[in-house]
């Protein structure tokens, strides 16, 4: 109903101007299903025609099966629910403490170029190189891991927070001080909300950080979970659980991923043009 | 007389120095600097770029403490965050995350004065008298930039400032709505009976909306020359009309292209 008002509305030129975005995006769509089914499709041939062996490359068929039995076993939810669960807890504990210790470092100029040389060489360690000690430190198992998972996200984090919180503009400060705001005040009702976009832009890298240091924690010490059945499956020649378990993994990041996304939208609702807007007068 | 003088001076500039401090070296910024602003009175002060004119309203907020000299408001001394003051900035500075009346009350919410009601009265008495009540719950992204700046004023005035300083507040501006703007704003300081410091580097700004015009000198700034200025009109644009405009303008010109010729000490 809505369409056809848009349509007696305005011009032929303006409705093939609209069909045309609305083809485009349709074709977008179509070719990215289309790349996925071909991917597939090719993937089942191949292995059916012995042209690859699905002992080592798997088949989509296979998977489906391998998916099947274990969801039928009922093993299937525990090892989703267990890699679920750590990362959304290291992801949580990292964006929280990362964010916190990037408040201090603005609060504190001090502080913060005391510590930059540590934080720079944070940064740039594998943190993965840190395992056999976390192990060491927390034992084996969900904490170790959940442990993994923070120290990958938490650098980032806090370097991505602490600029954001810098790069406010400082004449913006100098009008809160020229209404004699506080240091509190100035933070709680310029630098935080001001940096919420970039706030928004480090949970969407911190969903990826924090699925790498999950799967990186299960491959160090794990019984169960995605990462543990890929390690399982890889060591007794059960490809298609390690495909399966891969399969599934890129579902559950593409959900969280889709989940900060959809939060954003809504955070940023009233607050997109900001950017624009500052482009704009650059 | 010289009491009568004395109490209509609002802010007074008494020798004042000024140093940056930089790595490298000391740069004086201000040298001997002295004029008055009376109350109810509008002034510009113009002078070559860089010589040191935001200098003097972030010392007349008390933002910056002067080298030596000394800075008085009515006959005290400014302090540091002084509320007597009022600033507004070369761009508006709205925050997009707030409404407009969220960001014309965003002084009240941090001050939380004990007239925190009459305040606000005032607030929504300003929105309405300058049109802009019925935008109040929109966002700043939804008004034009003139608007914005209206906003940005209205801002200030809230929180009843005894002189307002502008550093270069239209300068974000296209050309046709700065002297749209530039006479709204001109209308509100003179409807609400403020005193207000302009600084600006464009010459015909400063005349069309000023009584006084203090013209520095290139780094260290000092005063040059302080003009009375009586162009006839009601509002900046009606005052550029006046025959006696153009006359005026080359004058200021003229000593102010004197002075970029010659190298900073």
């Amino acid at each position: 109903m809505k369409k056809n008002n848009l349509h007696t509305k305005y011009s032929i030129t303006h409705q093939k101007y609209i069909k045309k975005l609305r083809n485009d995006k349709i074709f977008i769509i179509t070719m990215q299903v289309l790349i996925l089914l071909a991917f597939i499709g090719l993937w089942e041939l191949l292995a059916t025609y012995g042209v690859i062996d699905p002992f080592f490359f798997s088949s989509p068929s296979r998977i489906f099966r391998t998916f099947i039995t274990l969801f039928s076993s009922g093993t299937l939810w525990g090892h989703i629910g267990i890699t679920l669960y750590e990362t959304v807890i290291g992801f949580i504990i990292a964006t929280f403490l990362g964010s916190l210790i990037a408040i201090l470092l603005w609060w504190n100029e001090k502080i913060r170029h005391i510590l930059e040389p540590y934080i720079i060489i944070l940064n740039s360690l594998p943190k993965v190189a840190l395992g056999p000690i976390i192990i060491l430190w927390v034992g084996s198992g969900a904490t170790a891991i959940i442990t993994m998972c923070v120290l990958i996200c938490i650098v980032i984090t806090t370097i991505s927070m602490m600029n954001a919180f810098l790069s406010c503009d400082s004449d913006k400060i100098l009008l809160m001080k020229s209404m004699h705001a506080n240091k509190f005040q100035i933070f709680w009702k310029l630098i935080l909300p001001n940096a919420i976009p970039n706030f928004m832009s480090v949970l969407k890298i911190n969903v990826g950080m924090s699925w790498v240091g999950t799967i990186m924690g299960e491959y160090l010490s794990s019984n169960a979970g995605l990462g543990y059945l890929i390690v399982y499956g890889s060591q007794v020649f059960k490809i298609d659980l390690v495909m399966t378990s891969t399969v599934l993994l890129c579902l559950l990041a593409g959900l969280m991923y889709g989940g900060i996304c959809i939060a954003e939208k809504i955070v940023l609702n009233g607050k997109k043009s900001t950017k624009t807007e500052q482009k704009k007068r650059k | 007389m010289l009491v009568k003088e004395h109490m209509n001076t609002l802010l007074e500039f008494k020798d004042v120095d000024f140093y940056y401090q930089t790595k490298e070296q000391e740069i004086q910024a201000l040298q001997a600097v002295n004029f008055k602003v009376n109350r109810g009175e509008f002034c510009s002060i113009v002078g070559p770029s860089g010589c040191g004119k935001t200098t003097i309203l972030s010392l007349s907020a008390g933002l910056l403490s002067p080298s030596n000299g000394e800075i008085l408001i009515n006959g005290e001394k400014v302090k540091e965050n002084d509320s007597r003051i009022g600033y507004m900035f070369q761009r508006d500075h709205l925050f997009e995350w707030r409404s407009i009346w969220k960001n014309i009350t965003l002084g009240i919410e941090i001050q939380k004065p004990k007239d925190r009601d009459e305040k606000l009265a005032l607030a929504e008495e300003l929105l309405k008298k300058y049109d802009l009540y019925s935008f109040k719950d929109r966002r700043p992204r939804q008004l034009s930039g003139g608007m914005r700046q209206r906003v940005a004023l209205i801002r200030t005035l809230v929180l009843e400032p005894e002189l307002l300083l502008l550093d270069e507040p239209f300068s974000a501006l296209d050309f046709q709505t700065r002297l749209k703007v530039c006479d709204d704003v001109y209308n509100m300081i003179k409807s609400e009976k403020k005193t207000a410091i302009l600084v600006t580097h464009d010459i015909s700004e400063g005349l069309s909306m000023s009584e006084k015009m203090v013209i520095l000198t290139a780094r260290p700034a000092t005063v040059k020359k302080i003009m009375n200025i009586d162009l006839i009109g009601d509002t900046p644009l009606a005052k550029r009309e006046d025959p006696s405009f153009g006359e005026l303008f080359e004058s200021i010109w003229r000593n102010l292209t004197n002075e970029e010729k010659q190298p900073a000490h």
